[in-house]
C-alpha cells in the first residue's frame, strides 16, 4: 500500500499543553511552531486546540466537537474554517484535514491567516461507521442546522458550531457522498448565493461545480445555515463514504491551498487555479443534469464511467438477475456528457440512482 | 370492504413490497387514514388494523353513509418493518422526509410521490405518527401551520388539545405539510407508543378517529363523547431541559398538573445513584410531553409544560 504523501517528510507537530477547563469546554495552550530567520529562531505560528461544543452523555463521556486553529503570531489576513464529519461514515475529510495540517506545519512561515479545522462533528457516528448521529432515533446532523441554544442536544451542538464559525471569511464543509454512490471532486454552492460564490470557488480547482437548489434539506445543512448568516460557505464532495483514496484527497488538498493562496492566507507553493470558471464543468440548473435510474430490481454491474465523457446511448451498466441467469436491464446514458456520480453498491430497486451526467450544452 | 394495491415496489430476491389500501363506502373521497411511514411504527400499524376491523363491522350494518368513502393505508413501509428498520435502509432515508416525492425519482421519492398522489384528492386526512424522541404526550391532534390548516375542525376528534406547530425548514418535507398544500385538511395523531403496542392509547386513538368520521358524516356509529378541545401553539409550551446527564427517575408523568417549583424528576449518577439534578416545573401548568427513555443526555428536553393549563 502506498504511504500517505509527505507523512514521513514533515516534522512532528508539537504536543499541546492543557491550560484551562470551563464547563466542559477546554482550551489548550498554543504550541508554537518555530521557523528560522537568518538572525535567530522565532515563533511564527500558533496552534490552539479548543472544544467548541460539548454535551454530557449518560455514562461518563462527553460528545465534544473540537477545533484545531493555526494562526500566525501576529496579524491575520483572514479566517477559513474547514469542517468535516457531520456524517460519521465519511472518512475522506479526515485524510484531507490531516494533509492540510501537515503542509502548514512543514512551512509555518507561509501562513498569513487563520485556518480552523473541525475534523469530526459526529464522533459517535465515526465510531460505528454511521452517517447519522446515533441515539434512540438516528438523526442526520446535516438536517439540524442552524440548531438552537434551547433545543435538543443535537440542536444545541449545531448551534454552537454555527456560533464558532461566525465571522469566518470562507467555510469549507467536506463530504464524501451519500450511501452507495461515488462522486467526482465537486464544489456545491447555494443557488441563492451563486452569482457571488461561483467566481470564488474556481480556485478550489474542482472537477465539477454544482449550483445546488436551496430546498428544505439544504437550508437545514451546515452550509445552508451559514449562508443564511451571511457567511460564504460551500460543500466539497469527493469520492464515497468509508474510503480514503489518497490521490483524490491530494487533489482536494491542492485545491484548498490554491484557494488559501488566492485569499492571501497562504504564501507557499500551490497549484494554479483554472484561468476561468468556464473551464470547470458546471451544473447551473436541474436541466443541466441527466439523472439516470434503473427500472428493475437486481444486481447492478457497472461499467466504470465516472469522470469520463459518455455519448448518448452509451452503456453505463447492466442490471442482472442471478436467480435465472438473465440480464434484466441495460442502463444507457440518456444524454451525452460528463458522468459525475456513479452507483457503487450493486443491490438496486426501481428508482435507484445509477449515475448523474452533466449534460453538454448545445 | 375493498382491498387494493396503491403501489408496488418490485424486489430482487425478496417479495415485492405492496402498499395496501382498505376502502369502505363509495362516492366522494372523504377521509384517508395513513399508519406506519416508518418501519418501527408498530402502534400506528396496530391502530389502523383495529380501524379496518371496526369499519368492516360498520359496513356490514350499513353504517357507511351513502356517497362517502374512507381509505385506510396501514403501512407504507412493510419491507422495513420486516427487517426491523425505522428508515428505508437501501437509501438510509426517512419516508416522512421525502414528500411531496417524485414518481420518476429515487425509490423513496417514488414511494412518497405515489402515496401522495393517491391521498391528495381526499377531503380529510389523518396520519398516525411518531415523535423522533422517545416520550409520552397528552393526547392531541397536531398540524403544521401552513396557512391552510383548520384547527377548529381538529376539535372534532374530541381529544383534549389541538396543537398548531410552526414548521421548521425540515418539516416542509413531511406528509402532513404537503398533504395540506394539496388542499386536504390533514391532521396528525400521536398514537401513544411507537415500537410496542399500547392498548389503552390505541383505544383512545381509534375512538378519536371514529368520532371524527361520525362528526363529518362519513359513518354512523355510536361513540362516547369526546373532550372539549383547546387549540394551542408552540408559544404556549415551556420546555424543561436537563443540564446534566445520567439516568432519569421520574416523579411526575404526562398529563399531571404541576405547580411552579414542584419537583418533576431526578437525574441520577448511573453508577452510584447520587442525584445530579432535580428538574422542577418552571411554571404552573400541565405536563404536555415527558421523555420516557431511561437515559438522559445533557440539554435534552425532558418535559414540556403547557403553561396555565
Amino acid at each position: 500500500m502506498a504511504s500517505i504523501p509527505g507523512a514521513t517528510a514533515y516534522p512532528a507537530i508539537p504536543p499541546l499543553d492543557k491550560i484551562g477547563n470551563h464547563r466542559g469546554l477546554s482550551v489548550h495552550a498554543a504550541a508554537p511552531l518555530k521557523g528560522f530567520t537568518p538572525e535567530k529562531e522565532r515563533v511564527i505560528l500558533l496552534k490552539t486546540l479548543t472544544t467548541v461544543a460539548s454535551v454530557a452523555l449518560p455514562i461518563e463521556e462527553r460528545w465534544s466537537i473540537k477545533r484545531c486553529r493555526y494562526a500566525p503570531d501576529g496579524e491575520s489576513v483572514g479566517r477559513v474554517c474547514i469542517a468535516t464529519g457531520t456524517h460519521g461514515d465519511e472518512m475522506m475529510g479526515q485524510l484531507i484535514v490531516y494533509l492540510v495540517q501537515q503542509r502548514i506545519a512543514a512551512h509555518p512561515d507561509a501562513l498569513r491567516g487563520t485556518v480552523d479545522f473541525y475534523p469530526m462533528l459526529n464522533p459517535l457516528g465515526l465510531d460505528i461507521g454511521e452517517r447519522m448521529v446515533p441515539s434512540g432515533t438516528r438523526l442526520d446532523m446535516n438536517r439540524a442546522f442552524p440548531g438552537s441554544p434551547d433545543g435538543t442536544p443535537l440542536e444545541y451542538m449545531c448551534y454552537q458550531v454555527i456560533q464558532d464559525m461566525r465571522g469566518a471569511d470562507f467555510v469549507l464543509d467536506l463530504h464524501a457522498s451519500a450511501r452507495n454512490k461515488s462522486e467526482l471532486y465537486e464544489v456545491r454552492v447555494s443557488a441563492k448565493e451563486a452569482d457571488r460564490l461561483l467566481p470564488r470557488v474556481r480556485a478550489l480547482c474542482p472537477q465539477l461545480i454544482w449550483v445546488y437548489p436551496d430546498k428544505g434539506s439544504f437550508s437545514a445543512s451546515l452550509t445552508g445555515a451559514l449562508a443564511a448568516e451571511g457567511v460564504d460557505a460551500v460543500i466539497l464532495e469527493a469520492d464515497e463514504r468509508r474510503r480514503l483514496p489518497q490521490e483524490i484527497a491530494a487533489a482536494v488538498v491542492d485545491g484548498i491551498f490554491c484557494k488559501l493562496k488566492e485569499m492571501g492566507i497562504w504564501t507557499g507553493d500551490a497549484i494554479d487555479a483554472p484561468a476561468a470558471s468556464a473551464d470547470i464543468p458546471t451544473v447551473y440548473t436541474r436541466e443541466d443534469v441527466c439523472r439516470v435510474a434503473c427500472e428493475f430490481p437486481g444486481v447492478y454491474v457497472p461499467e466504470d464511467r465516472i469522470g469520463t465523457r459518455v455519448e448518448e446511448g452509451q452503456v453505463l451498466g447492466t442490471v442482472i438477475d442471478a436467480l435465472e441467469g438473465a440480464a434484466r436491464e441495460t442502463v444507457k446514458a440518456p444524454c451525452a456528457g460528463l458522468v459525475f456520480s456513479q452507483r457503487s453498491y450493486s443491490s438496486v430497486y426501481p428508482g435507484t440512482l445509477i449515475a448523474r451526467i452533466r449534460k453538454e450544452r448545445a | 370492504m375493498k382491498k387494493d394495491i396503491l403501489f408496488t415496489l418490485p424486489s430482487y430476491f425478496r417479495d415485492d413490497m405492496n402498499i395496501m389500501a382498505y376502502r369502505f363506502g363509495k362516492g366522494e373521497k372523504t377521509c384517508a387514514v395513513v399508519g406506519a411511514l416508518r418501519g418501527d411504527e408498530v402502534q400506528q400499524l396496530y391502530v389502523c388494523a383495529r380501524l379496518v376491523s371496526f369499519l368492516r363491522e360498520v359496513e356490514k350494518e350499513d353504517g357507511v353513509q351513502p356517497g362517502k368513502s374512507v381509505m385506510i393505508v396501514p403501512t407504507v413501509i412493510g419491507a422495513s418493518m420486516n427487517e426491523g428498520s425505522r428508515l428505508w435502509e437501501p437509501e438510509n432515508m426517512d419516508i416522512n422526509r421525502r414528500f411531496p416525492g417524485d414518481v420518476t425519482g429515487s425509490t423513496t421519492e417514488r414511494i412518497a410521490g405515489a402515496l401522495l398522489d393517491r391521498l391528495k384528492n381526499y377531503r380529510y386526512g389523518v396520519q398516525l405518527t411518531s415523535f423522533y424522541q422517545p416520550g409520552s404526550f397528552v393526547p392531541h391532534v397536531r398540524m403544521m401551520d401552513t396557512g391552510r390548516q383548520n384547527p377548529d375542525l381538529g376539535c372534532e376528534f374530541g381529544l383534549p388539545y389541538v396543537y398548531v406547530r410552526t414548521p421548521r425548514s425540515y418539516d416542509q418535507t413531511t406528509l402532513n405539510y404537503n398533504w395540506q398544500l394539496c388542499g386536504t385538511q390533514a391532521y396528525s395523531l400521536y398514537a401513544g407508543k411507537t415500537r410496542e403496542i399500547d392498548e389503552a392509547a390505541a383505544d383512545q386513538t381509534l375512538r378519536a378517529i371514529v368520532r371524527f368520521l361520525n362528526s363529518r358524516g362519513v359513518i354512523r356509529s355510536e361513540t362516547a363523547p369526546g373532550h372539549p378541545s383547546t387549540i394551542i401553539t408552540n408559544a404556549d409550551m415551556i420546555s424543561v431541559s436537563a443540564t446534566s446527564a445520567g439516568l432519569l427517575r421520574r416523579i411526575k408523568f404526562a398529563g399531571a398538573h404541576v405547580r411552579r417549583g414542584e419537583q418533576l424528576a431526578f437525574i441520577i449518577n448511573p453508577c452510584d445513584g447520587s442525584v445530579r439534578e432535580v428538574l422542577k416545573a418552571p411554571v404552573t401548568g400541565m405536563l404536555f410531553f415527558m421523555q420516557d427513555g431511561p437515559f438522559i443526555t445533557e440539554h435534552s428536553p425532558v418535559f414540556q409544560v403547557l403553561a396555565g393549563a
